[in-house]
């Protein structure tokens, strides 16, 4: 069974969590021109990562908060969990 | 009006499960908590006042994960960061919370209708959490709380007492004949008593 230390509850179960996505992509400005590549980036091309990914997860059936996650796609070992206003350094 | 209990259709009092030739002390008792006030506290993620100033029969709201504050009429559970969720034998504090949680800071919902109690109380009631519950029971020491799932049912466990462990069970109210089954079942290998 998958761990993951939710930054606000402690060491939980993997069942309680929702995974939601790559944690890396940011919105574009708003307001801001961009070309449709840009909006299809942002929107749908992500990049598949073999290795550490920081990923967004919610802890739907714990404190209902969004987290940051990064884990590894190939081992799924966990190395680090943040608030999801927190900014990651690499 | 009267209410009808959650639990109404499927508890009922008696001994079940692997009771005979045990002591009745050894044995679990679970029944069903009514009438109690329940209500959420959101406080806004805008808003700048000290939860820690306002008092609540006599509690104040912290924002410390797992811990419940109490006394002896009222629980308050953390149930995330800035929200909280009050369980209270008195039915009109709610007048009292209305009044002094302003609604421009604070989301304040009576969930009393909406949620099923299952209290469970003996020495195996951890090894029953631990059937279908993926939380390490043995780091939940008395007056914490956690949400987690039971059988992929949403619940959330106020831990009331240790000697010996007693735990009150609360889920959604649609959930509540799921989880109660799930729970009894859970405890046919222990024999338990239903009150």
């Amino acid at each position: 069974m998958l761990y993951i230390n939710c930054p606000h509850c402690g060491m939980r179960s993997q069942n309680e969590f929702s995974y939601g996505g790559d944690a890396s992509i940011k919105r574009p400005e708003l307001n801001k021109e961009i070309s449709d590549n840009e909006w299809n980036d942002f929107v749908y091309n992500r990049k598949s990562l073999r290795g550490k990914h920081l990923e967004l997860w919610q802890h739907i059936s714990g404190c209902r908060q969004w987290i940051k996650v990064e884990r590894d796609t190939a081992t799924h070992e966990i190395f680090r969990t943040f608030k999801a206003d927190e900014e990651v350094a690499s | 009006m009267s209410s009808i209990s959650s639990l109404a259709n499927v508890h009922s009092s008696g001994k079940y499960g692997d009771y005979e030739g045990k002591n009745e002390k050894e044995l679990l008792k679970i029944s069903e908590r009514k009438n109690l006030l329940i209500v959420q506290i959101v406080q806004y993620k805008n808003s700048n006042i000290l939860c820690e100033s306002i008092d609540l029969d006599g509690l104040k709201l912290k924002n410390e994960p797992s811990n419940v504050i109490y006394n002896d009429d009222t629980r308050i559970l953390w149930n995330g960061p800035k929200n909280w969720f009050l369980v209270s034998k008195k039915k009109d504090l709610i007048k009292s919370i209305l009044k002094n949680f302003k609604e421009s800071d604070f989301a304040i919902t009576d969930l009393s209708h909406s949620r099923a109690i299952i209290e469970i109380e003996g020495q195996n009631t951890k090894e029953i959490l631990k059937k279908g519950c993926p939380f390490n029971f043995n780091i939940l020491k008395k007056n914490q709380s956690i949400n987690s799932v039971f059988n992929g049912i949403a619940f959330t466990i106020d831990m009331f007492d240790d000697n010996p462990d007693k735990v009150r069970l609360f889920t959604l109210r649609s959930f509540g004949e799921s989880l109660y089954h799930s729970i009894t079942d859970a405890s046919l290998e222990f024999g338990y008593i239903s009150i």
